[in-house]
């Protein structure tokens, strides 16, 4: 290794750590430092410098529905793979139902009266569920090949959830996905969940400004860009 | 609490990584929830927006998922991968929607401080500090070094384009990077000292 090669480059090893070094000067700074013991050794050093820059930030705490999203996807996945035991999805929807059970305590004392409650409609060979109706309580989706399934949408100014109970299990390579409708387009809303044990599913819709329906659909693990099944529940509201 | 959980709660982020590669929900679960606010936190630093963010989190979480078995312990510990994995997805969709500068600023402790400290574990006591000392670390070093290391680390940018931006010699962005770091660098080492 010259001294004016290392020269060159040890000028850029911040810039390396740093992730400022175009694409191909970081792979030629990689070749170089290999064989550059002066080189590793700056890395080293300055390596905690730059790990330590994201614990800078202004902290920011996630929404928890992007956490029931993510275990909704890793349990179909891992079902996908055989590796999810039952007791796995109903700890982690357990889980979800608890911080809901919450949520819903605290809508019943104080906006009650904004909760939908809403028809579902049903779609498929077997033509429209039985069940409740009108009155604003929950009716039941029958379809041709699954028992009936109830459903409501939970709406919270223009963010909004859908319960789903008495969902059918799922084979391992499909997963539920919620979809609305806005200004008459159906729109993936990015959630992908999975019902648990005793076949309930929640999951978040996301903004729910202009939005007249919202459906579930099965759909291939990994999700669809549009539906391509018919929904097993569609909720209108308004 | 389930067995399994808290089993995998004993679990050090690299006995995790194993588990997760061979798809174990819980493990995943547990990781997720010992780093998803540093990873939000980084994620809506660098794009600036929650919606984004949120993307950002998912797609780098699921491809943790799905590639953990890849993380190679000799390069440096789980979280500082997990954290560059994050960073690369943000600094990504930055560069999607060219022209988007950073949002940053590292001396607002409000957010920091929302939650009760009774709630804090002692691991993210510790780590809060630490991000107290490198905001200061930070907020001391001269503006022309942290805003190159702002620009290259949050907002992407490489040494040339810094360079072009801010209109000095590519030699002087060098320069103040890697002064900057190593002031960063010193005072870690006086912290631990």
């Amino acid at each position: 290794m010259s001294g004016n090669e290392c020269e060159r480059w040890n000028g850029d090893v911040a810039a390396y750590l740093l992730g400022a070094l175009e694409p191909e000067e970081a792979v030629e700074f990689e070749r170089h430092a290999e064989d550059c013991e002066r080189c590793r050794s700056e890395i080293r050093w300055l390596t905690a410098a730059v790990e330590i820059l994201p614990e800078a930030v202004e902290r920011q705490e996630p929404p928890p529905w992007l956490r029931r999203r993510l275990l909704a996807e890793v349990g179909a996945d891992a079902r996908a793979a055989g590796t999810a035991t039952e007791s796995d999805e109903r700890g982690a929807l357990h889980r979800a139902g608890r911080r809901l059970a919450g949520l819903r305590g605290w809508r019943r004392l104080g906006w009650l009266s904004a909760v939908l409650l809403l028809l579902v409609v049903a779609i498929g060979s077997y033509g429209i569920g039985t069940g409740g109706g009108g009155g604003g309580s929950t009716a039941t989706f029958i379809s041709g090949h699954s028992p009936g399934v109830s459903a409501e949408v939970v709406r919270e100014g223009d963010a909004g959830e859908i319960h789903l109970a008495a969902v059918a299990s799922l084979p391992p390579d499909r997963v539920l996905e919620a979809w609305v409708r806005r200004d008459g387009e159906v729109e993936p809303v990015k959630a992908l969940f999975v019902p648990d044990g005793e076949g309930n599913a929640t999951t978040t819709l996301g903004d729910m400004h202009g939005v007249d329906l919202v459906m579930v659909t099965t759909e291939p693990v990994g999700g669809s860009q549009s539906p391509t099944s018919e929904p097993i529940a569609e909720v209108p509201v308004s | 609490m389930s067995v399994r959980r808290e089993r995998a709660e004993r679990l050090a982020d690299e006995e995790l990584m194993p588990l997760i590669g061979a798809k174990d929900p819980e493990a995943f679960a547990v990781f997720y929830d010992r780093h998803d606010g540093a990873a939000y936190s980084l994620a809506y630093g660098i794009v600036g927006e929650r919606a984004a963010a949120e993307d950002v989190i998912q797609e780098a979480f699921i491809s943790i998922w799905r590639s953990g078995a890849r993380f190679d312990r000799t390069r440096g510990s789980v979280r500082s991968w997990m954290l560059s994995i994050v960073r690369n997805r943000a600094i990504d969709l930055l560069r999607s929607k060219a022209g988007k500068a950073p949002k940053l600023t590292f001396d607002d402790d409000a957010i920091l401080e929302q939650r009760p400290s009774e709630e804090l574990t002692e691991e993210e006591a510790m780590r809060r500090e630490t991000a107290n000392e490198v905001r200061g670390a930070l907020g001391e070093l001269p503006g022309e070094q942290s805003k190159v290391i702002e620009l290259a680390y949050f907002g992407g940018f490489s040494q040339s384009e810094i360079s072009r931006m801010l209109d000095v010699p590519l030699g002087t962005v060098k320069g103040r990077m890697r002064l900057g770091l190593e002031k960063i660098r010193g005072e870690l080492a006086e912290g631990l000292a």
